[in-house]
């Protein structure tokens, strides 16, 4: 498919995936639990995109690899090795947020 | 835009009845933000009576990769425009995470509060891809805002004003 509002159904459903490194495609799966591997592509990608992916793969929540590396890494993947992705905190932010502007 | 809108909408979900109203200020040619912006607000109504808000468009102060003498026009004009718009809703709190969209509001407020006529509290936000490397919005509003929040401990390190809560989207 080309565009969708929400691929929400889809991930849902899905037991693998692949993406590419932009940002809210990987949080958005790893929020779901779903298993994730970042393909990533030097030569197209910015190189703040990678930051992201890089940070989510040394903390161990996502596989990585580049095109074509890509089969290699599927056949040889141990996705019980990746960590649970615990989900950010808005409520320190608020209690934060409280503080700076007097209401406690 | 796109991630900045999904983020800011998630700062905002854990927050008070008394961060009313809200204002939203984002770049007219921005097609997307709007609806996401409706669609919380409504939810936000079911359980906040008082739910109050505003929908405010700007130009886009400068386009991604835009060459650098442009953006600097681009973006006074941006302020320019943006002044009478903070002028108007004299806001005592802006909440920002990185679009360029959000300089001119907060120099403009920042100017209001220079000039004495407004002091604005203002609190950015970088958003969470960057994790070593600041936005080029960040590295401005570094300097002008009040809180400037950063959600890896490494960008902590590197711009030791910030602040770090860890993850909060």
């Amino acid at each position: 498919f080309r565009f969708k509002d929400s691929l929400a159904e889809d991930l849902r459903s899905a037991d693998l995936v692949i993406s590419h490194a932009g940002a809210g495609s990987c949080l958005e799966t790893l929020e779901k639990g779903k298993p994730l591997i970042v393909v990533i592509n030097e030569k197209l990608m910015d190189n703040h995109q990678l930051e992201l992916a890089k940070q989510l793969h040394r903390d161990g929540y996502v596989l990585y690899c580049n095109c074509s590396t890509l089969v290699d890494t599927l056949q040889s993947m141990d996705l019980s090795a990746l960590k649970p992705f615990p989900p950010g905190e808005p409520e320190k932010f608020a209690l934060f947020l409280d503080k700076v502007v007097g209401f406690q | 835009t796109g991630g900045h809108t999904t983020e800011i909408l998630r700062l905002l979900s854990c927050l008070s009845e008394s961060y009313s109203p809200r204002h939203y200020v984002f770049a007219d040619s921005d097609k997307m933000s709007e609806a996401k912006i409706r669609s919380f607000e409504q939810k936000r109504a079911e359980t906040f009576s008082n739910s109050q808000f505003t929908l405010d468009r700007i130009p886009r102060s400068r386009e991604v990769r835009q060459s650098w003498t442009s953006s600097v026009v681009t973006t006074l004009y941006s302020i320019l425009y943006s002044l009478p718009l903070t002028y108007k809703r004299k806001p005592d709190l802006i909440l920002c995470n990185g679009p360029g969209t959000c300089v001119p509001v907060c120099i403009s407020a920042f100017l209001l509060g220079l000039l004495q006529i407004k002091r604005t509290i203002i609190v950015y936000v970088e958003s969470i891809c960057r994790v070593e490397t600041l936005s080029l919005s960040g590295k401005i509003l570094y300097y002008f805002s009040d809180y400037f929040i950063v959600q890896w401990p490494d960008l902590k390190k590197k711009y030791p004003k910030s602040v770090y809560l860890g993850r909060i989207v």
